[in-house]
Order: C-alpha cells, then structure tokens, then sequence
C-alpha cells in the first residue's frame, strides 16, 4: 500500500466528489458517466483512432444519459486531446454549446489527473461515486469575452493571465476544482514564479517537476 | 519551464536527452525520474512497475509519489491546454524557439 500524502488524497477525493454533483450545464448521472468513459478510454488497450466516433462501437454503453457527441468527446479528449484542432473543437461545441463543452473538457482533465495518477502509483483507481441528484446550475460569470489565447470563452476581461489558468474561468466550479488538484499535484499558482520551490525539504527539485512535466507534455503531443 | 527552472537553479539538463527519452539528463535522478516520466505516459505496465521501483529504489516512497502527482498534473493541464485551444503569447514563443526546436514540437497540431 502506498502512501499518499494528505493533501493529495484529499484533493483527490473532492475530485470524485465534484464528479458526481450536478455542474452548470451536466447532471451528476451524465458527469458520472462521462467519467466512466474517460476512464475506459485512458485504459482502453486498444485504443481506437482519433477519428473514430467511440458512440459507435462498443467502448461506451449503448443506454446512455449525455449526449452521444459528449462521449465522443470525451474518448477523443480522454485518448488523443494532442489531436484535436480548432475544426474538431466547432464541431464540439456546435453540437453541445460553448459552456457545456467547457465544463466537459474539465471533466475529462479531472478523471485523466486521478486515473493516470493511480496508475502511476501502482494503485487501484476508486470506483466512481454514485451521482448526486439536482439540475445543472447554469452558473457563469457575470460577462464572457473571447480571448486571443484559448477557443473558449473565458471570464471577462479575457487575457489577464495566462491561457491555462483562464481556460475554465467559464464554469467556476470547474476553474475550483481544476486549480485545486494542481496545487495538490504540482504546486499554489502563486509559487510558480519560483525556480527554487520544493513542497518539502529533500523533495524534488523544482528542475525535476519540470523534467516530469516536459517529458509527459511531449509523450502527449502537446505544445504547451 | 524545464529550461528556465534549471537555468535559474543552475542545475545542467540534456533537453535533447528528455526530448528522446533516453538516459542522460544530467541532473540529481534525472534518468530515474525521465524513465519513471515514460513509463507514466506509456502503455507498458511491466515497464511501469520497473521504473517506479527504480525511482525509489533512488529515492523514496514519497518521492515517487510526489513525481506521480507531477506527471498526472501534466495529464491534466494538457487535456486542458489541447481541449481549449490555449496558446502561448507571440514573445513566450519567440523565447523557447531553441527548446521547441531540440523538443521536436513546432509540428505539433496542438501548436496554435
């Protein structure tokens, strides 16, 4: 049994928790679907093309409560997000809208974070947890703006920070939880501008989260 | 961030080492950690179990741990940077040309 540290355990399992409750534009039972097939996807061993729709075999169940394109998404986004260029993101969010596809690319970062870190660890993932009933909340910032520096739209005023970190400004609870589990996994956004930063004494190196970070950016075909 | 975080630290790295995945890297665990990188971010399980006992064998336990945090951050930060379409300002680009060269990534799809 490995040991995890507290924090992370916790940011882990408020994860899960955030993954059953209804968001702004999903049901709990559609998240906690969806996350059923990001999982599948990440552990697909035969993982199908890009291209292929995974709504038309038999990687997800044929009774399903999101929407078809929503799963097709998640397996795309789940298993090959380095592939996905901005005529793929229009056809996303022409078939689900904008928001919805936000908070959808946040469900998948989310349960790719917790499921390639078991994995990594040599640990069992957690079963999903059973979805919380209610209604999506449509919750959103106040006013939008389309940035220069992401497709989505983000939380005005747009381009005050960097991509990354406005990316789910558009569904808050997504922005939360997201920002949450990477201060859990990697470090406080505020630290960030700090070379010299360790969670602890003797821990790694700033220079070597940096190693890991490159080489799994690179493995996963992502510019950034 | 590998670039900048080494320079300012001046730890030595072998950016073509950790762009080919092999030995090399030139830093305190570097090639433990770099192998443990691949194997998170590949399909091989046996591969996995030997380079996670490898980095603690180096290490520790919460070392590792640590490090797969880090690489399972990085499996969400580019879900989210490749499903948003975020890209990096004109003048952060003009400064890593020499890094997205040696890392091979100016082709990339995801380059926006």
């Amino acid at each position: 049994m490995v040991r995890v540290r507290d924090d992370l355990a916790e940011a882990h399992r408020l994860a899960w928790d955030h993954v059953a409750a209804p968001g702004s534009w999903f049901t709990g039972a559609q998240r906690v679907e969806l996350a059923a097939t990001v999982l599948a996807a990440i552990a697909d061993p035969d993982p199908l093309p890009p291209w292929v729709a995974a709504t038309l075999t038999d990687r997800v169940p044929p009774e399903r409560l999101a929407p078809d394109l929503a799963h097709d998404a998640a397996y795309r986004l789940a298993r090959h997000a380095g592939t996905v260029t901005h005529d793929v993101y229009r056809v996303f969010v022409d078939g689900l809208g904008e928001l919805p596809y936000v908070e959808l690319c946040a469900i998948v970062s989310t349960v790719a974070a917790v499921g390639h870190f078991c994995r990594n660890i040599g640990m069992p993932v957690p079963e999903l947890p059973q979805p919380v009933a209610g209604e999506p909340s449509h919750e959103q910032p106040d006013e939008l703006a389309q940035p220069t520096l992401n497709w989505v739209p983000v939380a005005a005023p747009a381009d005050q920070v960097a991509s990354v970190v406005q990316a789910y400004s558009a569904v808050p609870g997504e922005w939360v939880n997201t920002w949450r589990m990477a201060e859990a996994q990697y470090m406080p956004e505020p630290d960030m501008v700090h070379p010299d930063w360790s969670r602890r004494p003797g821990g790694m190196t700033r220079a070597q989260m940096e190693l890991v970070a490159a080489r799994v950016a690179r493995l996963r075909d992502c510019f950034f | 961030m590998l670039s900048w975080s080494s320079r300012e630290t001046n730890e030595q790295v072998d950016i073509t080492a950790v762009a080919e995945g092999r030995a090399g890297v030139g830093m305190e665990h570097g090639d433990e950690l770099l192998r443990f990188a691949s194997a998170c971010a590949g399909d091989d399980d046996a591969e996995l179990v030997g380079a996670r006992g490898a980095l603690v064998a180096a290490t520790d336990e919460a070392f590792m741990v640590d490090a797969a945090a880090v690489a399972a951050n990085f499996e969400m930060m580019t879900r989210l940077a490749d499903g948003t379409g975020a890209a990096m300002p004109p003048e952060r680009l003009e400064r890593s040309a020499a890094e997205i060269a040696v890392m091979g990534t100016g082709s990339l799809p995801s380059r926006r």
